[in-house]
Order: C-alpha cells, then structure tokens, then sequence
C-alpha cells in the first residue's frame, strides 16, 4: 500500500496531477519517470523524509512497493 | 642527418614532458596491416594473466578478466558460432544486458572474420511492437545475419526471422552455453586483410532506420593509434566505463581504443549508473582510474545527485582525463562538476573535450592532455549573424564557447558555408570532415550516404568555428534533439504524436530546449486539438506523454494550441523553428 505521503512527492517532482500508484507499479509504466528522472525522485523522497538510502538499495528497487517498503525500513 | 636531429629532439622533449612514458607508448604496437582480433590474440597468447577487464556490478565484488581467459572463453564461443553456421564476413547483432561473458562472446565474433554490432536491449517502457520493427528495419538496412541475445526476448525477436526479406538466418542465446572446457582447437582466425570490415555500428537515426556504419580493420587500428596518441595513453592508464557500447564513445573510446593498447578497462552497468551515478565515482577510486568519457548531461547528473555519504573514502586524484563528448559541451556544466568533486582531488586540467561522431571511428578533435579546455566568450548578436567576435569573459549577451580541440593526426576539418565552400576565420558554419578513419558509407543507404559524403569529405550537419586551431562546435544544421548523449529525430516524435485522439493529423511539432539544470536537452511538443473549451485538456497531454513513453521517450513539456495555430513554412509544413519560439512566447504547457 502506497502512502499519500509518497505518493504526492513522487507524483509532484513528475508533475502529474493524478496518476494511480500501486505496490507493483514500475516506474516506465509512469509518465515522465525515466532513468534521468528517477534520481530526482529519489532525492525528492530523502529530502521529504529526511533519510538516505545507500547506492545498492536504490539499484535494487523493482516497483513502487520496495521504494514504500525501504522507506518504512528507515524510518522504523 | 636534419630529419634524425629533429626526432631525437622531438624525443628527448616528450621524455621530458611524460617521463618514463615514452618506453611506455603503446600505440608504437599497432599495426595497421593486421586485424584487431590479432592485437587481442597477441596479449591473450603472450600476456595471459595481463588484466583486461574488470566487470563491475554495484555491491558485489568485480569480476576480473585477464588476457588468457578471455581468449579461452572466445574460442569456445567462436567454436559453437562457427558450429551454428557463423562465417567470416556475417554481421552479428549482440543484444545482451551487463553480464561478464558479453566480453569473450564479443571478441569471438571478431575471431571468426565475423562483424559484431551492439544493439541497445529493450526498455521495458519501449513497446515490444516497436523494438520488433526496429529489429526488423535494421536487419533489412544493416543487412544483419545472426541475432544473439537472451532467451527472454526470444517470443519477441523470432518472428522476425520469417518476415518477408529478412536477412536474420537464426537466433542464439550464448548466455546459455555452457563452456565444457574441451578442446576447440579447429578455430583459427581467417585470413582476414586490413581493409576488409570489421564491425557495425548505428549512427543516429529514426527507430528502424539507423544508419549503419561499417568500419574495416585498418580504420580501427589507425584510429586507436592516432587517438591514444592525442591523449598520450600509456600503459600505466585504466579506462572506466559506464557508456552503452552500441554508442561510439562506449564502443571505440572506452572498448576497442584501451583494449586494442592492452589497456585494462572497468565496465559498469549502464542502467546501474544512471539510478546511482555514484557508483562511477566509487570504481575510480577503487580500481585508480585514469580515464573517461562521458556525455555532458552526466556532469550535471553526478554533480547535483551523489550525495555526501555515497563519497565516503573516494578519491579521484588518479583521473588524468575526463573527456566530454558526444553533446554540446557546457562550460557550466564542467564547472559545476569541478566545483563538487575538487576536494575529492579532481584536477581542473582533467576536464577536456572531444568532438566525434561514429562516421570517422570517433573523434575528429581532441584537446591537449594536461591543459583544461579553453573557453571562449562571444557576442550573442554576432554569432546570429553568423560572425564570431570575442568579448571579456562573462560580459552582457556573451555565450561561452568551450574548446573540442585539435584535429587528431590523420584528421582534417573545414568550415563551410551552405554551397560547400570554405569560410574564412571568424565565420559559423558547417563542419566538413576527412580522416584516414572515416567510413565508407552508411550500408545499404546510398541516398543517406551521397547525402553527407561528398568528394571523400563527410558532412557533419554540425555548425561551429575554428579559432587558433581549435575548434568549437555550437550547434547543428539540423532539427536533431539531443537527450542524454542520444540523437532524436522530431519526426518521430511528430508521427506517433500525430496518431494520437483529439490531436489533428500532422499538425504536431516537436522540439528540443535546452534545461541547464540537467545540462541537456528536453523534448517539448506543440500540437493542434479540436477538443471544444472546457474539455479534459490534461487527459489529452497525458496520452500524449504516454505515446512518448511507447517509443522511449519522455515528453517534458506538451503545448495545446488551437485548429490551424501552428506557423507553416512555404513547403506547407509546420515550422520547428518559428513554431518553437511561438509556443515559448504564447502558450501555457503541462
């Protein structure tokens, strides 16, 4: 389950007013999320949270739902 | 006796200037009556355990490939392609995602008397339909005979085989193979001469329609020889790579130019560097790194997207050249770049510039190793009118101009105007190219190659000027929009936009603007609609960012105007270049 918190960041940095974003999303599905874009959105998202996430964590992430799961994790 | 003199001097002066580096020159080793499988032959056979490559995936330890092993693993490779029916002369399209036995499978091909041509795998975003056409035109342009790839993209790929006129004879996944070990002594390399082909690669051009460029061996190894020259490459030197290899730079700067020389390379994931850039940083640290090329965005990316705590004990002392190439070069961005990574002890001097392009091997121009590349302010209202006046740095409606360098040896370039004749200095115009590497033509394309090869000069399309020998490019003749180092036709764009509800038929323009922010350049439309006033307006830019994302592209900005808005040229066609500055001044975008 995908945050409103998350949501609005990720939907706000592609300048979307609406997109739905589910757990199994994947980024290319998104307009706008590319791989240029998707270091902004991670940016955007450790700025929102004020957390980091490490190189490999960022490689690893396969849809919308490990990008929630990993944020859940540092936030815990 | 005088000639003797002046190479003793010219000698003793670059002893001088590379100390131990002149026993150390290997580019004196090529040699260009040979085949470039026989350079690789040569380390494999005589320097086994000579390092060669080092794979590179993000949070795993690298793979490390020395010279023998590579040549074994070739020779199985090249034993089981030679088995399925590969020959001398065949084209083979690779298309393989980071995996470490891409190298020997590679090298294989070119065992055999066979041409490798690096194809770019699949995004997911890009519609299987698309990639099929596109497999399907290159094969009828390129004339490729045998696909190698992974099985994943086999249901997609294999009906190509039975569309009419398919040259495409089998698939083959090598990735599958596994090497048994047993003897595979009955590969030999043909007798291959110096001027036969000795890989394909794509220019620029529309989905399907990439021109293909063919070079011989003997423009290879002279480029290789001519270009480690320009940069003074020594033995000492380690190349780092994160560029796609169906991309020249990735191909010949960073593949064929320091293997070819015996020189290790690093070869990270390009998907994994453009999600985490940092890991380029990380790589020349660990392995001492001495050289890269990269496209003028990633500047900009790694300078604003690697945060602190990814630099953690990195260094960059051992960088002696970074080259930017293949987009316009930003001064700003250059220098964003060496504002952020200096304390890590990048040198000012490592930032350098190259201009190149696929149809002379590489590069045509090269700045000085050792030496930044000069930057030049013009008078923007001159440069209009075609004239370059000079003016104090940073003055008020200047533009930075910054060097590409020299012409290689072998290389020459002219200036010219729109008839094909010289201009003199002071001047913008077209950039006219003759090199000993330059290609032979685009295959199957005659229209395409008459076009731009005239009297054994090639036609860049590329506008810029010469000032104290160097030159500088600052534009281009045509309508190209380059993205991330990646050529983009907007008629492309135009005719899958054209397809989509509620817009009318060929009333879309597409161009390119410039974002400073990402140091290059961002695709922009303007379409006609005859949606009535109050209608969804952003349903309609929605499908058409989302017919962006079919073709892999990514459409930043989507201006609506109304019925019969768009300015027409007097052939009748919409006007990119009007119509562009229209849609800035008027109209409001998603």
């Amino acid at each position: 389950m995908i945050s409103d918190r998350l949501k609005r960041v990720i939907l706000t940095e592609l300048q979307l007013d609406e997109f739905s974003l589910e757990d199994s999303t994947i980024a290319d599905t998104v307009p706008g999320w590319d791989s240029l874009s998707h270091t902004r959105i991670i940016t955007a998202v450790e700025a929102e949270y004020g957390i980091h996430f490490k190189t490999v964590e960022v490689i690893r992430l396969k849809n919308v739902g490990d990008l929630q799961a990993l944020v859940d994790r540092k936030l815990a | 006796m005088g000639k003797r003199i002046l190479v003793v001097s010219r000698l003793t002066q670059e002893k001088t200037v590379r100390g131990i580096a002149l026993m150390n020159r290997p580019t004196d080793d090529i040699k260009t009556d040979q085949t470039v499988w026989s350079h690789w032959q040569r380390f494999m056979e005589q320097e086994p355990e000579r390092p060669a490559i080092v794979h590179w995936v993000a949070g795993e330890e690298p793979f490390r490939w020395n010279w023998g092993a590579l040549g074994k693993n070739a020779a199985f490779y090249a034993a089981r392609l030679k088995k399925a029916g590969v020959k001398r002369g065949d084209v083979c399209a690779l298309v393989i995602r980071h995996h470490k036995n891409f190298y020997p499978i590679y090298m294989a091909i070119s065992m055999l008397g066979a041409l490798p041509a690096v194809l770019a795998y699949p995004n997911p975003r890009l519609h299987p339909d698309k990639f099929r056409q596109g497999i399907e035109g290159m094969a009828r342009r390129s004339g490729l005979n045998w696909v190698l790839t992974e099985k994943e993209l086999e249901s997609i790929i294999r009906p190509v085989l039975s569309g009419a006129g398919s040259t495409i004879r089998d698939l083959f996944f090598p990735l599958e193979w596994v090497n048994e070990e047993k003897a595979v002594s009955d590969v030999a390399h043909p007798e291959v001469r110096p001027e036969e082909a000795c890989l394909l690669q794509h220019s620029s051009g529309t989905t399907g329609l990439q021109k293909a460029v063919v070079l011989s061996h003997r423009a290879v190894l002279e480029h290789v020889r001519r270009y480690g020259e320009a940069i003074q490459i020594t033995r000492d030197d380690r190349v780092v790579n994160w560029l796609p290899l169906y991309h020249d730079m990735g191909l010949i700067a960073a593949f064929y130019v320091p293997l070819t020389l015996g020189i290790p390379i690093v070869y990270l994931n390009p998907f994994e560097w453009v999600l985490a850039p940092a890991i380029l940083l990380e790589a020349i640290s660990r392995e001492k790194a001495t050289l890269a090329w990269l496209p003028n965005f990633a500047y900009n990316l790694m300078a604003d997207r690697v945060a602190d705590e990814d630099l953690e004990g990195v260094r960059l002392d051992s960088i002696r050249m970074l080259v930017n190439c293949s987009e316009p070069v930003r001064a700003e961005s250059q220098e964003r770049f060496f504002r952020r990574f200096a304390p890590l002890g990048l040198k000012r001097e490592a930032l350098m510039a190259s201009y190149a392009m696929a149809e002379t091997a590489f590069a045509a121009t090269q700045t000085v190793p050792g030496a930044e590349a000069k930057r030049l302010w013009i008078d923007r209202n001159e440069i209009a009118k075609g004239n370059i006046v000079v003016v104090k740095e940073g003055a008020g409606a200047s533009r930075v101009c910054v060097s590409s360098g020299r012409p290689i040896s072998g290389c020459e370039l002219r200036i010219v105007d729109a008839q094909g004749k010289d201009l003199p200095g002071g001047r913008v115009g077209e950039i006219a190219i003759r090199s000993v590497s330059l290609f032979d033509g685009y295959r199957n394309n005659p229209e395409q190659t008459e076009a731009v090869l005239k009297n054994g000069w090639y036609f860049s399309g590329d506008y810029g000027f010469v000032r104290d020998g160097e030159y500088y490019v600052i534009g281009r003749k045509k309508d190209i929009i380059i993205v991330a180092g990646k050529n983009i036709y907007p008629e492309d764009i135009e005719d899958a936009i054209g397809q989509v509800k509620d817009v009318l038929p060929g009333r879309v323009v597409a161009f390119g603007i410039e974002d400073p922010a990402s140091g290059t350049e961002q695709i922009c439309v303007v379409l006609e609609t005859g949606l009535p006033v109050g209608a969804d307006q952003n349903a309609l830019r929605r499908r058409v960012r989302e017919c962006g994302m079919a073709i892999d592209l990514t459409i930043a900005r989507v201006y609506l105007a109304s019925p019969r808005w768009l300015i027409k040229s007097s052939a009748g066609k919409p006007s990119r270049s009007a119509n562009k500055d229209r849609a800035l001044a008027e109209l409001q975008h998603s």
